[in-house]
Formats: C-alpha cells, sequence, structure tokens
C-alpha cells in the first residue's frame, strides 16, 4: 500500500496501480476516451490529464501507476486541458452517430461543456465499401484512439485491423487491403464493442432506423450458443416486437462484455418467417396441417396412449435437449417417468 | 472424478500457468472461453495443445502433439509413464486422497514415450517435455470437449485424463483441475436435470430406495424401475421393435446421429411421433404425427447452467409468434391431456421442484440469480456456490478418488486399401450442430455456407484436386460431395468435415458403434475414400 494526495484529500491505493482505477474508486471522475480496463495502458488521448507535483507536463491518469507520496490535482490546469482537447477531438468529428451506439465523445463534451471552436478543412474522410455485413466503419466518427486496433491484437489476437495513414488521412482499416469479410475477421465484435464513438457499429437490416439507441429496451439473459454462457443483452424494440442488436457489460460474468459472432449477430432466427406458429397435425392426406392447440394437444396424448397400451410404457422413448431450459428438461424427464411410465429419456447431444 | 462437470471455473483461466488442452478446438467451439486462454498465455502461461488438426490455438501454444485420432489414451498413458518413471507425481496427494493408483502404475509401464511416437506420431521428446512441464506447475489446467468424448473409448478416454490429473494432485484448488468443456449451451442443465436414462434429477440414484420414495411422494407417481433406453439403443429399438412411439423437444436426429440412413430407416417404422420445435426439420417434417410450435430462448424465462456449472437466468424479452408456447407450457400442457393434473404456473415453480429435491441445488433460487449466476453444488441459501470441486478433498464416497487403468483400444474403422483415409468431424465456430439457427442467419453465413472438408495439400495433389473443387467422399455407409479445402491443418490421411451442412451431412458417412458405457457414437473416426466428382 502506499499513500498519496488527491486534490488535497489523502488516500490509499496499491503501489502500481492504474491512477484512473484509484482515482475511480475514491469517487474522482476523470474522463477516458483511449483507455480499456481490458487493454494495455496506452495514453493516447490525453483526455484523463492529471497534475502531479513535480513532473514537468500532466500526466495521462490511465497510464501512469500510482507511487508513494505522489500529489495529484485533478482540477484547475488539468481541467482545461480536458476541455481543449476535447474541442479539438470535436473539429474533426463530423458524425456523431453512423450507427446509433452511444457516443462517449459526445457525452464528455456535454460535461465539460465542450464545443468544436471550428470544423477542420480536411477533416473529411474517405469511407470505403466493405462486404462485412454485420459492420461497419465511418472514418468521420473515429477520433484515431486505436482501441479497436488494440483488441484486435491483444484480446481476440486476430490482426485484422490496422491504423493506417498520418494526420488528415488516417483511418482504421482492414490489414493488407482487403475487405474486412476476407481478413482474419471472425465477426465477434469485440473490436465494436470498445469503440468509444460509435464509429465501428453494426449495421441493421434494410430499413431499420439507426438512431433509436434511446427506445432500446434491453433484456439481460444468457447467450443460446454454447457452454460459455455468456451474458448478453438483449437490445429490443418494443414497437415492432423485434431484437434490434446484442449487447454485453465488462460486469457481467463470465464473459466480462466479450462475445463471439453468435452470441453477438446469430439472434435473427428468432425472427424467422419459417418459424412455426400454429400446431400441426398429420392428416389423412398424409401432409402436416394447421390446427388448434386442443385439437392438436388431444391428436399427441390419444396417440402416445395408443402406443403404451398396446406396447406397455417400455416403448416410448423421450429427446429432451440442451437447448432448452433446466426447467424444461426436468419437466421432460418427469413426463417420461411420472406420466409415461419409463426411464428413457436421452438426447442428441449428451455431451 | 465422480461428475460429468468442469471442476473449475472459467475466470480462473486467466491464472493458469500451464494449459494442455486435447480435443477442443477451443477458439471455434468455445471463443470467449479462449479468449480467456489466450490472456494467460499473453501472460506467460504456456499451452501445450494435443489436436490431429493444426487448430488456431496451436499459433500460440509452446507445443502442439498432433496425434493420430483416437491414440489419446496411448498418448496419456505415455505422459504418464514419463511422470511416474522421473519420480514427478505428487505422493502426498496420492496417498491421502486417491485409491487403485497402483493399477495404473503397472498399466503406465506398457506405454513408454519411444513406442507412443509410434502409435500416435507425437515426438517422444515432445511428451516428455510435457510430462515434466505439466507435473512441476501448480496452477496447471486440463481442458478437454468433444474431441475426445467423441470416440468409441470416450470413458476410456476421460478417466485416462482423470488419472494424470490425481496422480499430480492437480485439483482442488483455484487454476487447476479437469475441464470438460461443455458444447450446447445447456448440456451441464440437461445432465443436471436428469434427462438421462440413468438417474435422477440432480444425479441422483434410481436404485436408492430413499431416494426413489423422495421423488414419488413429490411426484405422487411410481418411478419406473425398469432401466430406461439410451439414444442409441432408442435407434435400435425402432429398428427391432422395441421402440414404437418418440416425442421429440427440438431434436433433430435424422441430422445430428450417425450413420443418418440408418436412424431414418428406423423413423419410418415409428408408430406415433410428438414433436416440439422452432421450424420443421427433416425428422418432423417427414415422420411427426403432431408437431407443437415452441419458443426460442429469447421468448421464455427459465436458466441455462454453464460448463462451469453457472446457473444463469435466460428471461423473457419477447413474445412468441403466433400461437406458439414456451416449451415447458408445451409440456405442462400435454402432460395435463394425459391427466396428470399438473399446476406449475411460472418456470420457478419448477426449478424449485427441482431445488427442493437435488440436494447440491438447494440453495440455489432465482431471487438469488438476478445479479450474476450461481455455481452448484450450492446446499443452503448462505452458500456462496462452489468456483472449484473436490476441496479440501475429493467430493466422493470415503472421500478418496478412484484411478482407473485404461488400456488403448484402436478406433473400431480403421482405414484400409478401400478406405484409405481417416475422416474426423467437428463443428465451427459459424454454426451450431444441425444449423438449424445459425443457416439463416445472412451476414453469419457470408463467412462460411458451401459443404466443405479440410484435406492437405500432398493428397490433394496424388488426388488431383485443386482449392475448392468439388470432391466425392465415400464411407461402407454412404457417400456425400464437398468443395476440397486445401490446409496444413490436417496432416497427410486425415480429412475433416463439419457436421453443419444439410445437404452433405457427414452422419450418412460415419457409423454408429458408440462407446459401449454411454453411448456416445464415435463421430471422429471413420474410413473414407475420396474421388473427384
Ligand atoms: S470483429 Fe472481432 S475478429 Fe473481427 S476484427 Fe473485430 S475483434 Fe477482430
Ligand atoms: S474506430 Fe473507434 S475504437 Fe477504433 S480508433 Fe476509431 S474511435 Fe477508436
Ligand atoms: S457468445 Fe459465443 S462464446 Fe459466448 S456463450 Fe454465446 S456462443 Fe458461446
Ligand atoms: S484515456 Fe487516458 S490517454 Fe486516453
Amino acid at each position: 500500500m502506499v499513500e498519496l494526495t488527491v486534490d488535497g484529500r489523502t488516500i490509499q491505493a496499491t503501489e502500481g496501480e492504474l491512477l484512473v482505477h484509484v482515482l475511480a474508486r475514491n469517487g474522482v471522475f476523470v474522463p477516458t476516451l483511449c483507455h480499456d480496463a481490458k487493454l494495455d495502458p496506452y495514453g493516447g488521448c490525453r483526455v484523463c490529464v492529471v497534475e502531479v507535483e513535480g513532473a514537468p507536463r500532466p500526466v495521462p491518469a490511465c497510464a501512469t501507476r500510482a507511487a508513494q507520496g505522489m500529489a495529484i490535482s485533478t482540477n484547475g490546469r488539468a481541467e482545461k486541458l480536458r476541455r481543449t482537447l476535447t474541442e479539438m477531438l470535436l473539429t474533426e468529428h463530423l458524425n456523431a452517430n453512423p450507427g446509433g451506439r452511444p457516443n462517449e465523445l459526445v457525452g464528455l463534451a456535454e460535461e465539460l461543456g465542450a464545443e468544436a471552436p471550428f470544423i477542420l478543412p480536411d477533416a473529411k474522410r474517405e469511407p470505403y465499401e466493405d462486404r462485412n455485413r454485420l459492420m461497419g466503419y465511418d472514418p468521420d466518427a473515429c477520433i484515431l484512439c486505436n482501441r479497436c486496433v488494440r483488441y484486435t491484437q491483444e484480446v481476440m489476437q486476430c490482426s485484422a485491423l490496422s491504423l493506417e495513414g498520418r494526420g488528415p488521412e488516417a483511418r482504421i482499416v482492414p490489414t493488407w487491403d482487403r475487405s474486412w469479410l476476407d481478413t482474419e475477421c471472425e465477426l465477434c465484435g469485440g473490436c465494436l464493442s470498445v469503440c468509444p464513438t460509435g464509429a465501428i457499429y453494426e449495421k441493421f437490416e434494410e430499413g431499420f432506423p439507426a438512431n433509436r439507441e434511446v427506445q432500446l429496451d434491453k433484456v439481460k439473459t444468457t447467450c443460446t450458443f454454447c457452454g460459455v454462457g455468456c451474458q448478453i443483452d438483449l437490445n429490443v424494440d418494443r414497437e415492432t416486437n423485434r431484437i434490434v442488436k446484442v449487447t454485453s457489460d465488462p460486469s457481467y460474468l463470465p464473459n466480462e462484455g466479450d462475445l463471439c459472432v453468435k452470441g453477438r449477430f446469430a439472434f435473427n432466427f428468432v425472427h424467422h418467417p419459417d418459424r412455426l406458429t400454429e400446431p400441426l397435425v398429420r392428416g389423412e392426406d398424409g401432409e402436416l396441417h394447421e390446427t388448434s392447440w386442443e385439437h392438436a394437444l388431444a391428436v399427441a396424448a390419444k396417440g402416445l396412449e395408443e402406443v403404451r397400451d398396446r406396447h406397455g410404457p417400455q416403448s416410448i422413448g423421450f429427446l429432451a435437449s440442451a437447448r432448452l431450459t433446466m426447467e424444461e428438461n426436468f419437466l421432460i424427464q418427469k413426463l417420461a417417468r411420472a406420466v409415461i411410465g419409463t426411464n428413457s429419456v436421452h438426447s442428441c447431444e449428451a455431451t | 472424478m465422480g461428475r460429468g462437470a468442469s471442476t473449475n471455473s472459467i475466470p480462473e483461466i486467466d491464472d493458469d500457468r500451464f494449459l494442455l488442452v486435447i480435443g477442443s478446438n477451443t477458439t471455434e467451439a468455445h471463443p470467449v472461453l479462449a479468449l480467456r486462454m489466450k490472456k494467460a498465455v499473453r501472460n506467460g502461461a504456456t499451452l501445450v495443445v494435443a489436436d490431429p488438426r493444426k487448430i488456431w490455438l496451436t499459433k500460440i501454444a509452446k507445443r502442439h502433439l498432433q496425434l493420430r485420432p483416437g491414440t489419446d489414451v496411448w498418448l496419456l498413458n505415455a505422459i504418464m509413464h514419463v511422470i511416474l518413471e522421473e519420480g514427478l507425481q505428487d505422493e502426498e496427494y496420492i496417498r491421502a486422497h486417491t485409491e487403485d493408483f497402483e493399477a495404473v502404475r503397472e498399466i503406465v509401464k506398457r506405454y513408454p514415450p519411444e513406442q507412443a511416437e509410434r502409435m500416435t506420431g507425437v515426438p517422444a521428446e515432445d511428451i516428455r517435455a510435457t510430462a515434466r512441464e505439466y507435473a512441476a506447475e501448480k496452477y496447471a489446467a486440463v481442458f478437454y470437449t468433444l474431441g475426445i468424448t467423441e470416440h468409441a473409448c470416450a470413458v476410456d478416454n476421460v478417466w485416462s485424463l482423470s488419472n494424470l490429473v490425481l496422480m499430480t494432485g492437480h485439483l482442488g484448488y483455484e487454476s487447476t483441475g479437469l475441464n470438460a468443456l461443455r458444447g450446447q449451451n445447456n448440456v451441464q442443465g440437461l445432465n443436471d436435470a436428469g434427462a438421462n436414462p440413468s438417474y435422477l434429477p440432480g444425479y441422483q440414484s434410481l436404485t436408492d430406495p430413499e431416494v426413489v420414495l423422495k421423488f414419488e411422494e413429490r411426484w405422487g407417481a411410481k418411478v419406473p424401475q425398469t432401466p430406461g433406453y439410451r439414444l442409441d439403443q432408442m435407434i435400435s429399438g425402432l429398428h427391432d421393435g422395441r421402440i414404437k412411439g418418440l416425442y421429440l423437444v427440438g431434436e433433430n436426429p435424422a441430422h445430428t446421429e450417425p450413420n443418418a440412413h440408418h436412424v431414418e430407416e428406423g423413423l419410418e417404422r415409428v408408430e406415433f411421433m410428438v414433436a416440439q420445435d422452432l421450424f420443421l426439420n427433416e425428422t418432423t417434417r417427414d415422420h411427426a404425427d403432431v408437431v407443437f410450435p415452441a419458443s426460442s430462448f429469447a421468448e421464455k424465462e427459465g436458466t441455462f447452467t454453464n460448463t462451469e456449472r453457472r446457473v444463469n437466468r435466460v428471461r423473457k424479452a419477447l413474445d412468441s409468434p403466433g400461437s406458439a408456447r414456451e416449451d415447458w407450457r408445451i409440456v405442462v400442457d400435454f402432460a395435463n391431456a394425459l391427466g396428470a393434473g399438473w399446476w406449475y404456473e411460472t418456470a420457478e415453480d419448477i426449478w424449485n421442484e427441482f431445488a427442493d429435491l437435488s440436494p447440491n441445488w438447494s440453495g440455489i433460487r432465482y431471487d438469488r440469480l438476478e445479479e450474476v449466476g450461481l455455481q452448484w453444488p450450492c446446499t443452503d441459501l448462505d452458500h456462496p456456490g462452489s468456483r472449484f470441486l473436490h476441496a479440501p478433498r475429493p467430493d466422493r464416497a470415503g472421500g478418496r478418488a478412484k484411478f482407473f487403468p485404461v488400456e488403448y483400444q484402436p478406433p473400431i474403422e480403421q482405414p484400409d486399401s478401400e478406405f484409405p483415409f481417416v475422416l474426423s468431424t467437428g463443428r465451427t465456430l459459424y454454426h451450431y450442430n444441425s444449423a438449424g439457427m445459425t443457416m439463416r442467419e445472412p451476414g453469419v453465413t457470408d463467412k462460411q455456407v458451401e459443404p466443405f472438408f479440410e484435406i492437405s495439400a500432398e493428397d490433394a495433389s496424388n488426388l488431383g484436386l485443386e482449392e475448392g473443387d468439388l470432391a466425392r467422399l465415400v464411407s461402407r455407409r454412404g457417400e456425400l460431395e464437398a468443395e476440397a479445402r486445401i490446409t496444413e491443418r490436417v496432416y497427410p490421411g486425415l480429412v475433416w468435415m463439419a457436421l453443419h451442412f444439410a445437404q452433405a451431412k457427414v452422419n450418412w458417412l460415419t457409423h454408429d458403434v458408440g462407446d459401449p458405457l454411454i453411448g456416445t457414437p464415435e463421430y471422429k473416426v471413420s474410413a473414407v475414400r475420396i474421388e473427384r466428382a
């Protein structure tokens, strides 16, 4: 443990802990943009600067480590510098909302009362067309904080994106001049989830208005695609009763906000037109026909009862499913054992 | 080791210092869990991958043990051979917490690394180095998945791993253990729920009179005492007439089961079939008499239990389309149509019955799952859940874990002059088993949609195949066509194909002789020949 002072207040910290985390724990607000607790310290955007006694210049709190006796000041000169830096970023920020994702830069500007003093004449950067139908990138929203690229390198280790060019030309691009879809990208959406401005965004199906973030209702649940059991938020548009996108949060266990392509993007099956909507019963003609629940339940019950009466309970097998909930599988085995009278209950994927 | 469950937790992977990943293509089958492995390696952990294919993880592995499919027992016994030969075992742990160690010592003597090299294709030096590193590192964890369980000798493979973990005392604390990575989202919950012919919910005995009485009292019904059929026995039962009726819940055996033609013939003989599902599939379209429209995970309340035994809540976000109902409601309605008189009104009612009846879950209740899931065992309302198992001693009657000596059994079907290639199967990142759900995703299928198989450059050139050429794969049971994908992921003599394609079902080719104990079919090794199409 070390002792340091923050704006005159004495606080304790673990030696080597990043200042940004020490401050947050003690209720001191220092904004960040390029910082991500998942990634290595970077110190690129400098909106988190604080003054440390004895240091010649303000230092980024996200890349400076706590040491004994540090005297830190978060207001005054540092605060002014933060506002100036934010204003500089805004001079190139032509599109604040390409895909309806939350924009931390806009939030920060509001917080600090910062506005773009002017728009840089060469702010406009060329977008590029890409075959990726799930994610898009808008250079006019990008602040070049490199969080996306660092995620690809440090967490996903996919080498799909890189920062290209300098100054007004700089953009995030797929590696080796390929289409994003043809890189090593596995469409996990991790780079998207860490992008603070929404410059990388989910592409929506045709006709979906992108700026409706506020109206989306988040329902926390568990991904349905594998045994990791990632915790996700289904973002539902209540007007259309459809899932618009899937997000997660760094506070969720066990995935800490990370997802894979299935968890993040494979939700359209829920709304697929092939979904069964009415019970089906096979008719005399050998085809399946829609019918009422009452009728279907009666036919099903009679059919299996007759099999049981003719051949005994052992002649009926039940296949439960790893896709269904625990509760449903419990009921299916109870149906087999307590109602039909057989232990023959199993599933296709018992592993 | 008693239960089919991971001993340790997913977040603990961050602090693993040594990881042995055997038969698990983790980056594709469990992508987010694999992120933790990547992180551990980035922080300096040693990763060893044992897999016939050069899977992604081999890129960051210190060593790739590229064993021939089906030779896992040889490899593992040879690793244990080295450990015992060099005295690297944890004598203290073996003495205090295990039994029958001597039997394993005797057997593994016959598995020296030099001979293992001939059998498995893995250099003896790599076997030795792996044995030394694993035995020396305290925070060493083993991960396995279908790669190791989908063999005719599935149970043997798991026992081998268990022997290895026990003799080095890698059990009962954080960042270690034997971790079975469960395939589908709720395989753990499915098994915990007792959807298995050989035990009651909560892995409770069907033959213990006290247990049976407890269930009978709660259910007001008899628990049948005749042993039930496993899936493979149900399918053979369709052929020989023992099975006449089927109730299928969201399953598609005509696609997912090996020797699919044989399954289809069996299904044709069924007298009456009831199904509940989201979509029609090959099985129900042709064979079901009644199909109930069911609900997706987004349309219901309930729980899924993940591979680290964590019970997570599933929450309803949407109404179901049309008159579709939650699966649990369908089961209730159907039971009531049979006169059962069930009264459940919510998924929570069902959970509570399960938890009341199952001691290891009795402390888990919905109100405790709001923020974050709980890991079983969790025996009362104050129990915080269990991050890792077998602490402070193995969780088995008498507090001692048992060694099971395992001898190598060759795969049932060996390549020969007529069918010279070994065909191994598996899943890919972009799809989910029979892909009823994922094949319907635009965007996602952009990455991969045509049936393909992986083949080495050497074999491809001998056959005159170029990248993307259509080829015919023929086994003793069937044939299919798929595009050749030439890759160094497989070695000469081995071809690999994914399970997901409806128009080219690899299960037309695979055989259905399974593990005699648990009936897991041998998806991983079949013999095929390849012709230009
Ligand atoms: S989506 Fe995932 S895989 Fe693709 S570039 Fe981003 S981080 Fe890499
Ligand atoms: S795309 Fe987003 S994360 Fe990447 S550099 Fe631009 S603003 Fe930062
Ligand atoms: S998001 Fe991916 S890794 Fe996570 S549970 Fe879903 S399928 Fe598994
Ligand atoms: S957040 Fe600290 S430098 Fe960007």
